[in-house]
């Protein structure tokens, strides 16, 4: 078995390139920004609540950022040449996509965590109280939210043989996910019921399982659940929202939006495997077609 | 290795591998040690669409020997080695490696096989010492790292710098010393002396016997002959995804004939003397411009009697010129390709 050693390999070449740091750095970067912004402002605030706020910048970077550090994870060897350094030795291209995906997921987990390490310190520091179980329920879920997008990417960079492709599939992926998720749903909602879905804030009406299922499958979806399960707090979702979408459930039991029994698969652990899925069945999809590339 | 630079140096070197060479093979006999080939390929086949990159290629590198696989850039050397190597699929045909089918088992020939690939590059960011223990830490090969790198003159300050900051030839030393952990049954390079300058060559070469004496198998492609003459027990020629010639050196001199080409500088030519040379048996034909008189030979006992005849006819011969037919020419001859020699060979940048 090989994986371990192509992993190790591919996270020691991450440590010596600005990739690691540069996504660390922005992360911790907004953390003291933040917390600084609320020290100089407000002065104190809750321990829940400064747990919570970090929510945000979480979303706005780590996808991001977990994108850009897979998405060349392979093609990038492939362009180069240096895939054939690899597959000359005894790993398998199998080997290879595993561990490139955990190297990669390891650079994401890296930076996430020494992020929270920062906001664990610097509460302490600047509000002298920290939720230590907040923040790390938060911290668990991006983690999540982080390997989903890597695994994303690392699909598309194990199924493409260009840079541009790779790119293009990421960049659309993200655009899709934090842009246009909403229209996708309400459209499906649209065909399959002739209209569009109720809104729930204010509310108007309860709504099939099902849709709110389709809407929980985008991984940023996924995350305000899974944090918001992990957390005393509400986390909302970073993403753009259409009045023709299926709308953000708010604080409001699943048990008053959604017609009849509450299935399991809007349960919260349910949101979490949906964010692992992500991490495994792109690159799985991306691997049945670098399995047979030719890799002149 | 340009002709003309160190050209004893050059006819050392080749007298030198060629004795090592028998040696080889008399301490490695084929029968005592493995009767499975090291490759084996059956009617490969590779297309790229229209283009038929190598066209129904059966080829067999016996256990022990220096395999030269000989071609112009585009013969389809490195699509043979891809597909060896799985990096490609064939379209048809089959191969083995070490009696592994090439698709299926790829793994397990890649366990046993040292690659110098081409076309490679490395990972910029790791040193070279990080290099060799990725490749042992994959092959499951202990040892020390700085010995394979001190063999291929990697050793002391290279061995911690960046491969990114390497120079060409620094990297095809470093991808070389990758391929010899393990100690590999056989060793695949697809040009392998591209990068190095002329000592790199030498040492490489002198890696090469070294291996080959311990009894691994080598096979390794070039497009340039000088560099497989010397090391190899046979040559294997591809030209346009065939192969066109596979034997000894010697086997391939005799099959292509061996031609010999004597010129006569003479007084007069009669039309008639040139007319009835080809009648000589082992003179294939004859020219005559300028006083010169241009006799191909296929026997070197026929060069003695076209003289002979020449001279019967009255004609007064004042110089003879004889030129044995160049290993370049039989190149040349094989692929069709006139300017075969040295081609992109000078180094481009010096190993430091």
């Amino acid at each position: 078995m090989s994986v371990p050693t192509v992993a190790r390999k591919d996270f020691e070449d991450a440590v010596r390139s600005q990739m690691l740091w540069s996504m660390t750095g922005l992360l911790v970067g907004l953390i003291v920004l933040i917390y600084g912004a609320v020290r100089y402002f407000e002065g104190s605030a809750p321990p829940d609540e400064l747990a919570a706020i970090l929510a945000l910048p979480m979303q706005v970077i780590v996808p991001l950022a977990a994108l850009i550090v897979g998405y060349m994870a392979i093609v990038g060897e492939r362009r180069s040449g240096s895939i054939k350094i690899l597959l000359s030795l005894p790993p398998t291209r199998e080997d290879v996509v595993a561990g490139k995906l955990l190297g990669r997921a390891g650079v994401v987990a890296t930076a996430v965590l020494a992020a929270f390490a920062v906001a664990l310190v610097l509460g302490l520091v600047l509000f002298g109280e920290v939720a230590v179980g907040e923040l790390f329920g938060l911290a668990i879920a991006t983690l999540l939210l982080g390997f989903a997008f890597v695994g994303i990417a690392v699909g598309f960079s194990a199924a493409v043989a260009s840079r541009g492709r790779a790119m293009a599939g990421v960049v659309g992926t993200y655009l899709v996910f934090l842009g246009f998720w909403d229209v996708f749903v309400g459209g499906i909602y649209r065909f399959a019921t002739g209209a569009f879905p109720p809104g729930i804030i204010p509310m108007d009406g309860r709504i099939e399982p099902w849709a709110l299922a389709l809407q929980r499958l985008n991984p940023m979806e996924a995350y305000g659940v899974v944090a918001s399960g992990l957390m005393d707090q509400q986390v909302f979702p970073l993403t753009l929202q259409f009045p023709i979408g299926v709308n953000v459930v708010g604080n409001e039991p699943l048990e008053d939006v959604v017609i009849g029994e509450v299935p399991f698969y809007l349960s919260e652990w349910f949101s979490a495997v949906v964010l692992l899925a992500w991490f495994v069945v792109p690159v799985a999809l991306g691997y049945l077609r670098f399995r047979n590339a030719d890799l002149g | 290795m340009r002709r003309g630079d160190g050209h004893t140096e050059h006819e050392t070197a080749y007298r030198f591998w060629a004795g090592n060479y028998d040696a080889g093979i008399n301490i490695h006999p084929l029968d005592t040690a493995n009767d499975m080939p090291a490759i084996e390929t059956n009617s490969l086949s590779k297309r790229f669409g229209d283009v038929v990159a190598v066209d129904d290629l059966s080829l067999q590198i016996d256990d022990g020997e220096v395999f030269g696989f000989l071609g112009p850039n585009g013969a389809g050397k490195s699509t043979t080695i891809n597909m060896l190597l799985d990096f490609a699929r064939p379209t048809g045909g089959s191969a083995t490696v070490l009696g592994y089918d090439t698709q299926k088992e790829s793994q397990k020939i890649r366990k046993r096989v040292g690659v110098l690939p081409e076309g490679f590059d490395l990972y910029e960011r790791l040193s070279g010492r990080k290099h060799i223990e990725f490749a042992q830490r994959a092959k499951g090969a202990n040892g020390d790292p700085v010995e394979y790198l001190e063999r291929v003159g990697l050793g002391g300050d290279p061995a911690d710098r960046n491969a990114g900051d390497y120079s060409k030839g620094m990297k095809q030393r470093l991808a070389f010393g990758m391929a010899l952990v393990g100690e590999p049954d056989l060793l695949i390079m697809d040009e392998p002396s591209s990068g190095l300058d002329p000592t790199g060559i030498r040492e490489m070469q002198e890696i090469v016997r070294e291996e080959a004496e311990r009894g691994t198998t080598v096979f390794f492609s070039s497009h340039i002959l000088d560099h497989v003459e010397e090391v190899c027990d046979r040559i294997g020629v591809m030209n346009e995804g065939e192969l066109v010639a596979v034997g000894t050196l010697d086997e391939l001199h005799a099959r292509i004939g061996g031609d010999a080409h004597l010129e006569l500088s003479v007084d007069d030519v009669p039309e008639r003397t040139v007319d009835t040379l080809p009648d000589i048996a082992g003179v294939s034909g004859a020219t005559a411009c300028n006083g010169t008189l241009d006799v191909t030979c296929t026997e070197s006992a026929a060069k003695a009697k076209a003289i002979n005849h020449v001279e019967d006819a009255g004609t007064t011969v004042l110089d003879i010129q004889v030129e044995d037919q160049d290993i370049d020419d039989l190149f040349a001859e094989l692929t069709g390709n006139g300017s075969t020699h040295a081609e992109g060979d000078t180094p481009e940048e010096v190993v430091a």
